[in-house]
């Protein structure tokens, strides 16, 4: 029984971020609390040569200035496993101050503690620290000559090269080919919250109150790091100001903050300042990609080749899955991608929101608008040609897939049809007007581990429901309170969803968009566990007006069992649990995921753009942005219409606006939201959203394949694909500047 | 440790600086605590000029209009938009409401910095900067304070009062380039004056030179040009050539907002644009 899954009902946790009420985990009270402030590293590459500490630990209110000479040893640095797989989710498998070696700028050199944020700021500022600088490289520029071929990226997870067919056949056979170039400049991530941690220890226990996407995940990874037992460690997340993936590894502050507070005694907090967001917490890596395609003379795909390059650290081999999406898509018989790496002196590049869909995708749609070009072919019209009824890999079925009405619907919200195909034909003024279009396609991963959460009903009908994962922001606490009142059969008034605490039963990170899927299963299962619990205890009661009935004829609604035919025989949760004297009655649910789902299973969008060139002064200003999603079923239409939009809008800010620059001197040149500019209010278009509902039984029990970032991938590609409409130019380098458009 | 030093009169302010001069004076705060945050300065003593009532009036001595330097963004906005449009306009396109709300016409002279909005429409308008020290009171033409980036003529012991400007007798234009609409750093900006009455114009220059200027050959140009006597639709030759000599006037750079040749380039069709917009007001 349906009633709450799938309305736009307002966000639980609203009143409490809008009221300032909600606690984010800097602003967690703690008696004794401390403050500690970490100190980057100035150069990119050498050794520290000394370390002047004595001015610095005189000030007013120091309690600790540690550095690689006194930092207390702790364990050792898990392996780079991303924190979907459950386990530890270390952002980099490279831990700071254990020796004078620098790596890169802003690496953490040294922690001060004091009583005060100021006073440990103005400390911080009184280090004096020599350094022997050495060569480094930060950029593919610099880079490009010792460019290596990836065994594996990702954490391992990903072969550095794929291929099916035989790809340069296909290229020869093909009637038409396009072969360019793109580049991408560095992307950081920006949540209004910079990362924080406050931790506390009691005796060996440690509590640690963490903006992370996944309480778990730093759980294990300080387990590890500090060689603390799990079962000592708990951590805490009631609100995260976003992340966008900044959150969806474990970095070194976490860490660093429980050792500085066993340090000096006293509950220490640790927040990064918005500057040191640049070099802490990962970004999604500067890179090229050459992409090859070849069709024949009806638009057919017979050849991708897509190659990338990108800088990554010394530490591990890190690209973002850019070829991906790019290459399972479209049906294509021949297909070679290949990731190539070069060791920079940047830290372990990460996920960013759509790590690696947006950029790929971005190559690929807009080089098959180059290919719908010359071969006279509407770009909507190319794609429906090459679209692929199953999974271009092995054929096997698609777990759910509507693209072809996305399209559709995207075409009709457009007015697709009734354009003026032709370049530089729409005008308003002196302003030229176009209309771009591209496909979007994310993944649906699945958690390594299973999933579980627990539900309680109390005697009066009310419910609690718990899982351990943190909203980031996205409306999962909200999303999972309508699916526990469906799953008990109870109104949403009466259902609270508890979260965000590594003590509740385990989820893995909310990350790669899999957060509702994953969790909402967990509790689905959970709760109609409970609710089937109940029914047996009615069925067995002599004293229920449900006694000895069929458990398949009963149905719960607003929390009463009845049966399906005769709705008047029937009676309250709470009726049952009085007469047996219950205070509660509980059941824990897990949900084990199916193998990896990536391949066969995605969320798919069609996405259009509008925009309007200033031809004589090189400015871009998107108009409107419509998108149309399958993204299976959706939990709640408002938050997940929320999600989509925010992709979009941060697709046109990749395409216009998002680029960090590295300096001459290998550090970061623009690591502050005066300079690194995102789209303000006054920036966003018209944004028109909708959902096209798939059943999907394959994903998980609800068929929700997550709308966190498929809004995004598309976006960039519509964009550039309408400013050819508008001005003939065809643009391969993001972001797309004034300049690029004169 | 940082003096807060807490005038509350004109007087007493214009005391303390002498006494102080190394007291950095906060109107709005918007760009002094910036600095402060990114800790690029660090003085020893911070003047707050909030508490000065005379700073945040404006209102008319004899055929201009005295306006304090602690007039905000909004208030030129709400109050004065309808005597001194260019200047209003301009505001408008200063960061977000909250700055707008905090940050001050003397803050924008103060920083002098040659991407100030607020500066373009005073030197197209002429205006007159009023500093007033312990010594006494001048009057600058506002073409005259600046004397590079971020420097301008104020002595140590001196604070702006306030700006002395006639209000429009004509068309006023403003135009900005940024990067997005709104929160941004001019690429470059420039505003227009028409004085129909003495048949002249004025121009100022933003974020294309060590400071705001104006561009007196393309001034001179349009006041012999225009057609005054019979107003009539503009010669599309007349505004393009304004247009190239608004950017001659220009020096511009090289930086990581845009390079000099774009600043040249949209400078020549700010200037074509506003001179067609404002002939065309004019006109109606
Ligand atoms: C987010 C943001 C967006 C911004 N956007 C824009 C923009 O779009 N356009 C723009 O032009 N600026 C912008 N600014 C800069 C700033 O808001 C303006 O320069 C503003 O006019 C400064 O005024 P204030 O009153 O806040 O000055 P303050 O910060 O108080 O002072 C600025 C300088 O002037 C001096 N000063 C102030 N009053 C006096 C006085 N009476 N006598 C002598 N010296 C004085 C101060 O000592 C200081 O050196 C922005 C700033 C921020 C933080």
């Amino acid at each position: 029984m349906t009633t709450a899954i799938g309305r736009p009902i307002d966000r639980v946790d609203g009143p409490a971020k809008v009221t300032g009420a909600g606690r984010y985990s800097a602003d967690v009270p703690l008696p004794g609390l401390v403050h500690a402030v970490v100190v980057g590293s100035r150069i990119p590459a050498g050794r520290i040569i000394s370390i002047d500490t004595r001015a610095a630990e005189q000030a007013n209110g120091v309690l600790a200035v540690l550095t690689h000479l006194n930092l207390p040893k702790g364990g050792s640095v898990p392996p780079l496993v991303p924190s979907l797989a459950g386990a530890a989710a270390t952002g980099q498998t490279f831990f700071p101050m254990q020796d004078e070696v620098i790596h890169y700028a802003g690496q953490h050199v040294a922690v001060v503690v004091a009583e005060t944020l100021e006073q440990a700021e103005h400390a911080a500022t009184l280090l004096r620290i020599d350094y022997a600088a050495a060569p480094f490289v930060t950029t593919v520029e610099q880079g490009r000559e010792q460019a290596y071929e990836a065994r594996r990226i990702f954490g391992g997870f990903l072969p550095g090269r794929v291929e099916r067919g035989d790809v340069d056949a296909g290229l020869a056979e093909a009637a038409v080919t396009v072969d360019l170039g793109y580049r991408y400049a560095a992307n950081h991530h920006n949540p209004i919250e910079c990362s924080a941690t406050t931790a506390v220890w009691q005796g060996d226990r440690l509590t640690v109150y963490d903006a992370t996407q996944g309480p778990n995940a730093t759980l294990h990874t300080l387990a590890e790091l500090l060689n603390v037992m799990p079962s000592h460690i708990r951590v805490v997340t009631d609100f995260v100001g976003g992340s966008f993936g900044c959150k969806a590894m474990i970095w070194d502050h976490p860490a660093l903050a429980a050792l500085a507070a066993r340090h000096v005694g006293r509950p220490v907090r640790l927040a990064l300042s918005r500057e040191q967001m640049f070099s802490s917490v990962g970004h999604r890596e500067q890179q090229e990609q050459q992409l090859t395609l070849g069709a024949d003379a009806q638009g057919r795909l017979t050849a991708v080749r897509h190659h990338k390059l990108s800088p990554t650290s010394h530490f591990d081999d890190w690209a973002e899955p850019s070829l991906g999406v790019a290459s399972q898509l479209y049906a294509c018989p021949n297909y070679q991608g290949v990731y190539r790496l070069i060791r920079a002196n940047t830290m372990t590049p990460t996920f960013t929101r759509c790590p690696g869909e947006a950029s790929g995708m971005f190559a690929l749609e807009t080089a098959l608008d180059e290919l719908a070009e010359r071969l006279g072919l509407d770009p909507l019209e190319i794609r429906l040609r090459n679209y692929a009824e199953t999974t271009p890999g092995d054929g096997t079925p698609w777990s759910s897939k509507k693209l072809r009405e996305c399209y559709r619907r995207g075409a009709e919200l457009a007015g697709w049809d009734r354009r003026d195909p032709r370049v530089g034909a729409l005008r308003d003024g002196d302003t030229l007007l176009g209309w771009g279009m591209a496909t979007s396609a994310y993944p649906c991963y699945q958690p390594g581990n299973p999933q579980r959460a627990r539900a309680r009903l109390y005697a009066d009908g009310s419910a609690v429901v718990q899982a351990s994962i943190s909203d980031i922001g996205t409306g999962s606490a909200t999303a999972m309170t309508q699916v526990a009142a469906d799953g008990l059969g109870v109104q949403l008034e009466r259902v609270r969803f508890q979260y965000g605490d590594s003590d509740l039963p385990n989820t893995a990170a909310a990350v790669g968009s899999a957060g509702a899927g994953m969790v909402s299963a967990a509790v689905h299962v959970a709760t109609t566990a409970l609710r089937d619990q109940l029914i047996a205890q009615a069925l067995a009661d002599p004293g229920s007006p449900l006694h000895g009935a069929d458990p398949r004829q009963v149905t719960v609604a607003e929390g009463r069992m009845a049966l399906r035919e005769r709705p008047d025989v029937g009676e309250t949760y709470a009726a049952l649990l009085q007469r047996a004297f219950m205070a509660d009655a509980e059941a824990v649910g897990t949900w084990n995921p199916p193998p990896d789902t990536s391949g066969g299973s995605m969320t798919f969008g069609a996405q259009f753009a509008q925009v309007a060139v200033d031809p004589d002064l090189g400015l871009v200003r998107v108009r409107r942005l419509i998108g149309v999603f399958d993204a299976g079923r959706i939990l709640n239409r408002k938050t997940a219409h929320s999600q989509l939009m925010g992709g979009m809008i941060w697709g046109m800010s990749h395409a216009l606006l998002e680029g960090t620059r590295m300096g001459p001197d290998g550090r970061w040149a623009n690591a502050s939201l005066g300079e690194y500019l995102v789209p303000v209010n006054a920036d966003a278009p018209e944004v028109v959203v909708e959902t096209v509902e798939s059943t999907d039984t394959v994903v998980n029990p609800l068929g929700v394949k997550g709308v966190g970032e498929v809004g995004m991938v598309g976006t960039a590609a519509a964009i550039a694909n309408a400013i050819h409409h508008a001005t003939g130019k065809r643009l391969h380098r993001l972001p797309i500047t004034i300049e690029d458009l004169l | 440790m940082m003096d807060f030093l807490t005038p509350v009169t004109w007087a007493d302010a214009l005391a303390v600086k002498a006494d102080r001069p190394e007291a950095v004076p906060v109107a709005g705060g918007t760009d002094v605590m910036v600095e402060l945050n990114f800790h690029r300065r660090r003085p020893a003593a911070l003047l707050d000029l909030t508490r000065v009532p005379e700073l945040a009036a404006w209102g008319r001595d004899g055929d201009v209009l005295r306006v304090g330097a602690g007039v905000s963004y909004t208030r030129l906005i709400e109050e004065l938009g309808g005597l001194l449009p260019g200047l209003a306009a301009a505001s408008r396109t200063v960061g977000s409401p909250q700055i707008r709300n905090r940050g001050t016409l003397g803050g924008n002279l103060g920083s002098a910095s040659p991407a100030g909005d607020g500066h373009p429409p005073l030197l197209a308008a002429g205006a007159v900067v009023e500093l007033a020290s312990v010594r006494g009171t001048r009057e600058v033409p506002v073409a005259d304070f600046f004397t590079g980036p971020k420097r301008s003529v104020l002595a140590p012991d001196e604070l702006i009062a306030a700006v002395l400007v006639a209000p429009a007798d004509g068309p006023e234009q403003f135009a900005k380039i940024g990067t997005r609409n709104a929160m941004v750093i001019a690429v470059s900006s420039f505003a227009l004056a028409l004085h129909p009455g003495r048949r002249s114009v004025g121009t100022g220059i933003g974020s294309a030179a060590p400071t705001p200027r104006r561009a007196p050959e393309a001034e001179e140009f349009a006041a012999a040009h225009l057609p005054w006597d019979g107003p009539g639709p503009l010669d599309p030759d007349l505004a393009r050539r304004f247009g190239e000599l608004v950017s001659a006037a220009a020096a511009p750079i090289d930086d990581v907002r845009g390079t000099a040749a774009y600043r040249r380039h949209s400078l020549s069709v700010l200037a074509r644009r506003t001179l067609t917009w404002a002939w065309e007001e004019l006109c109606e």
